[in-house]
């Protein structure tokens, strides 16, 4: 391979850590919440064209990264959500009272891991950029760290993941122990030669685990609801989107080129965590009152019907993969950008509780629509694209006769109904009488509004016009590298 | 060397519990050094004795010191004194005196051989080869290893900011918005049409 072509496809991640060190040097020479933020924006954004002309160059192989067409899939959606992310942290913190320029430093930190961690094709690749992932994120959350519920987020979020981590290096450990190799095409050919063996399957197993409390998936889902509910919105909208993004790539290219995971035994655990976190996430997200909480446990069930294509991992699983995350990315960017948009980071904790969202309709009615839109699209209702998703997964599961699976879908997706017409519903209530949160007069001119409606007119085009939305798809299914 | 392996490999784990159990941070403290020791030790058997050296100078060394100064630092008071001399009891020491000592005859043992290269099993990690490795292919895992201390400098020195941050005005605070499935805050005075029984069905 030829060195610009190379320099081509690293690109994206060059250009997010120049920015990562630009912010660096202009918070130490003069702060200013405006310049940081347009030279955040700036750098995402040609970041994101450079991943979008990095699929040219693609599939290309380092010993660390693989430019396949998941990774450029996952760039893009980790671009697009941090990019979404920084907008609407503007519009949070703009009242913030202290240091507001770290957050997009952290933000930028963490776009780098996730870039790299969807690339990964080497376990010390995955390792560094999972941590690169994860390590801002606990600054992040912890923001607002007078704040108590912040700061106890992003403990809570630093423990549990350093427990996690724990587990994926002792993971990582068996299955080096058992085959001297880090690589994880070699790791393939060596578990298919020698059998996976005891502890190649412990390993695999382990690191499951490890990935799986990134992903939040049942029975690791511990800490979501409290971490989303705790966090500056951002921060956790970044946790929900760009973060679950890289990791379930990475999980995604694991299961497809490992054999390990492939065998009767971890296959049996993979759905059975699915079926368990579709059910248990729609089930606990019923009693919530409180919109954060709810969208966390929301996001638990969504992981539980992606692990299906885990689970089948061949022929269409890759691009269904891609659609539903796209499908659910774009969804809780607008979901989460209504709550960012009603709180503020001045006002204590973000406004999180459904009784804020009483009679939203008759105040806000265009933000009322964006959320309409989301929470349809996040329960599945045709014309939005969430259907879509939806459609690829239970297709896949019927094709490849995982019936359980399909019900568990099918019966998450009922449950799901119930609690995102809730929501719905109260946005239409009568008012209270009380305005105590609202979004600024003038959000849908400002930046931060631009972007909700802009998530919120794609959940609507795609789904009624999904060509291109699949096509990208599988484009990124298509090449897998090893 | 299979045996010295496990040896250092328990008096890792054994010192690792004592870390963890230990109510008195400065004795957690002294346990730390020495599982510390027995990964180092660990490293050495391994045929690593770059990681091995490093392990000692940079944990052992370097950051240990910063942990035993902070914590006596921290311990200082009235009481100090009377708290030394309590520290000097056997029962402090004598567990990660054990564990050092069992350490020490391992390495003795092991030095007896001689031919040290004759007994590692697999090839040597130099510094050298550390060296190409990481500054070679691995490049990139140094630029994000940079990155993430970076982000974690940042994170740490964000967060343990002591200059007041205007506190959020007490207007703005509404009632604790936690698992409590309340339609409207208890502050609010009760209204005709705010509490209408639909609403409170469907919250």
């Amino acid at each position: 391979m030829q060195m610009p072509t190379l320099a081509f496809a690293y690109l994206p991640l060059i250009l997010v850590a120049a920015t990562a060190i630009t912010v660096m040097l202009g918070i130490a020479w003069r702060r200013d919440h405006r310049v940081t933020v347009a030279v955040t924006v700036l750098g995402l954004a040609l970041a994101l064209v450079a991943q979008v002309a990095a699929w040219q160059v693609i599939p290309l192989t380092t010993p660390l990264l693989a430019f396949d067409g998941l990774a450029m899939l996952g760039g893009v959606l980790i671009l697009a959500s941090t990019l979404a992310c920084a907008v609407l942290a503007h519009a949070y913190f703009e009242t913030f009272q202290g240091a507001r320029e770290e957050f997009y430093l952290l933000l930028l930190c963490a776009a780098a891991g996730g870039l790299a961690l969807a690339a990964s094709r080497h376990l010390a690749s995955l390792f560094l950029g999972l941590e690169l992932l994860s390590m801002p994120l606990y600054g992040m959350l912890a923001y607002a760290f007078h704040e108590r519920r912040s700061l106890e987020s992003g403990i809570k979020y630093l423990i549990l993941s350093a427990a996690a981590s724990a587990f994926l290096l002792f993971g990582m450990a068996l299955l080096y122990a058992q085959t001297g190799e880090l690589e994880l095409s070699a790791l393939m050919v060596s578990l298919t030669d020698g059998g996976a063996g005891a502890w190649g399957l412990a390993g695999a197993g382990m690191m499951l685990v490890g990935l799986g409390f990134k992903l939040s998936v049942v029975p690791f889902h511990l800490w979501t609801p409290d971490v989303y509910e705790g966090g500056p919105g951002p921060a956790a909208t970044f946790l929900a989107t760009a973060s679950k993004v890289a990791v379930f790539a990475v999980l995604l290219r694991l299961v497809l080129t490992a054999p390990a995971f492939q065998g009767e035994w971890l296959n049996t655990v993979l759905w059975v965590l699915a079926l368990a976190s579709m059910l248990v996430g729609n089930l606990l997200a019923l009693t919530q009152s409180n919109l954060k909480r709810l969208l966390g446990y929301s996001s638990v069930a969504h992981f539980g019907y992606m692990l299906l294509v885990l689970v089948v991992a061949d022929g269409l699983a890759a691009e269904a993969g891609g659609v539903y995350l796209i499908t659910y990315v774009l969804a809780t960017l607008a979901a989460f950008g209504v709550v960012i948009l009603v709180s503020s980071a001045t006002d204590g904790e973000d406004a999180g509780g459904l009784h804020y969202y009483r009679g939203l309709f008759w105040r806000r009615p265009f933000l009322t629509a964006v959320m309409t839109v989301a929470m349809l699209s996040l329960a599945g209702i045709p014309a939005t694209v969430g259907f879509i998703g939806k459609f690829y997964l239970i297709a896949l599961g019927v094709e490849a006769e995982r019936w359980w699976l399909v019900a568990g879908i099918i019966a998450g997706s009922a449950i799901g109904l119930y609690y995102y017409l809730r929501v719905i519903v109260t946005l239409f209530l009568a008012e209270p009488g009380m305005h105590r949160r609202d979004a600024s007069p003038d959000w849908a001119v400002r930046a931060g509004g631009l972007v909700v409606l802009g998530a919120a007119v794609l959940v609507i085009a795609l789904g009624l016009y999904p060509a291109p939305m699949i096509a990208l798809a599988n484009a990124a299914g298509g090449i897998i590298a090893p | 060397m299979e045996l010295a392996f496990y040896l250092s490999g328990l008096a890792a784990v054994l010192a690792t519990l004592g870390v963890i159990a230990n109510p008195n941070p400065v004795h957690g403290v002294l346990y730390l050094v020495v599982s510390l020791l027995a990964v180092a030790l660990v490293f050495f058997t391994l045929g690593a004795p770059f990681a091995g050296a490093l392990e000692i100078i940079v944990y052992a060394g370097a950051i240990m010191v910063l942990f035993v100064f902070v914590v006596m630092m921290l311990n200082l008071g009235q009481a100090a004194a009377e708290q030394e001399r309590l520290w000097l009891q056997p029962r402090t020491w004598i567990g990660p005196s054990l564990l050092a000592a069992v350490l020490l005859l391992t390495l003795i043992s092991l030095l007896w051989r001689d031919d040290i290269q004759r007994v590692i099993e697999g090839g040597e990690l130099t510094a050298k080869g550390a060296g190409t490795l990481l500054y070679g292919p691995w490049l990139l895992l140094v630029e994000l290893g940079a990155l993430l201390l970076l982000a974690a400098l940042v994170t740490a020195s964000h967060v343990g900011r002591t200059v007041p941050v205007a506190a959020p005005k007490p207007a703005a605070r509404d009632m604790p918005t936690g698992d409590a499935d309340q339609p409207q805050p208890p502050q609010q005075p009760a209204r005709g049409e705010s509490s209408s029984p639909a609403g409170k069905e469907v919250l």
